[in-house]
């Protein structure tokens, strides 16, 4: 079983869920077996404002331990995370990093704030 | 997240698979965005609802009404449902949200690249270019049938010296782009912003990038 430990900024309890990678979709939203993916099915309301589609940066999370467990990031990701709040070169969206070793081991941070739904200065 | 609840207030049909849907705060709300960002709407349509679908408004900021404007995607639960929509009809939506934006004008040529409804949050960020721009704006809009809103922006173009506006079929966009902004000069100060549905986007997105203009010169949003 992989497992995913998840560690809230805003100081929720954390999580541990463990999962079979191999069973993916779990839900609707985001890439099959992704973090977004395994976390909305265990309870754990991660924004997606985009529907998990790769369009916004609220899925936004930091991997602290086991990313070579993940999916390698590709372009799209890296122009979204350029505009990420609070970025981190671990930063992932939870949208498209890929779970897909099956005995995985990972922390994420969910970050506190979510400041991609911003209005400018000319709102 | 501050979640809302808009009532749709009229329809207008562009074409019979692509209509605007115009939407409108209880009174005294507003909704407070940057031109290209979107709306999350909050649908009751699937086995677990909500299904969270992401539309670009259309209208600008100043705009009284908020205007999706969207097509019936084949086998789409969210389009399907809210195209099915009478005026009257809640819509409970979050946002705005998303980072393809633009607050101002670049210090340089800004061209804008839409494939068919892909020029929704690009219109507002016209009108936004527009009111600030120093350089050329350039607004190239690949379409299979009638340009949507093309009759408005070739009106805008005609009295805006510094605004272009082409309209080509979908299949020449790529082309068009090549011809114009990689062989044509060696010029690469150039600003983009690419809205489409699919491959197109990310194959204009390359072309551009290596073609020799900077990564962040080139932003885009891919349905």
């Amino acid at each position: 079983m992989a497992r995913i430990r998840v560690l809230f900024e805003s100081g929720e309890p954390e999580r541990v869920i463990e999962f079979d990678p191999a069973k993916a979709p779990f839900q609707h939203d985001g890439r099959p077996g992704s973090i977004l993916d395994v976390l909305l099915a265990n309870g754990i309301a991660l924004e997606h404002a985009c529907g998990g589609n790769c369009a916004c940066t609220t899925c936004h999370v930091i991997v602290k331990q086991g990313g070579k467990a993940l999916t390698p990031n590709e372009e799209e990701e890296d122009d979204l995370l350029d505009k990420a709040p609070g970025l981190t070169p671990t930063s992932r969206l939870g949208c498209q990093a890929v779970v897909t070793d099956p005995n995985a081991e990972i922390t994420i941070v969910v970050p506190r704030y979510t400041i991609n739904q911003i209005s400018g200065a000319h709102g | 997240m501050v979640e809302r609840e808009a009532r749709l207030v009229r329809v207008v049909e562009h074409a019979p698979d692509t209509r605007s849907l115009f939407l409108r705060l209880p009174p005294g709300e507003r909704l407070e965005f940057r031109p290209g960002q979107f709306i999350s709407c909050l649908l009751p349509v699937g086995e677990k609802p909500p299904l969270i679908r992401p539309y670009s408004m259309a209208s600008t900021p100043e705009d009284e009404e908020l205007e999706l404007c969207l097509n019936l995607v084949p086998g789409g639960p969210g389009s399907r449902y809210l195209l099915g929509l009478t005026p009257g009809a809640a819509i409970r939506l979050t946002g705005p949200w998303g980072t393809f934006v633009l607050d101002r004008a670049p210090d340089a040529e800004a061209v804008f690249i839409a494939d068919g409804t892909g020029i929704a949050p690009i219109r507002p960020m016209i009108r936004r270019a527009l009111a600030t721009a120093a350089h050329p704006v350039v607004l190239l809009h690949g379409s299979d049938g009638v340009p949507l809103y093309g009759r408005e922006l070739t009106a805008l173009a005609g009295s805006h010296r510094l605004l272009r506006v082409d309209h080509v079929a979908g299949a020449r966009l790529q082309d068009e782009v090549v011809r114009r902004w990689i062989d044509a000069d060696d010029d690469r100060s150039r600003h983009f912003w690419i809205c489409g549905v699919g491959v197109i986007v990310r194959t204009l997105r390359d072309l551009l990038r290596r073609g020799g203009y900077e990564r962040r010169a080139v932003q885009y949003e891919k349905w």
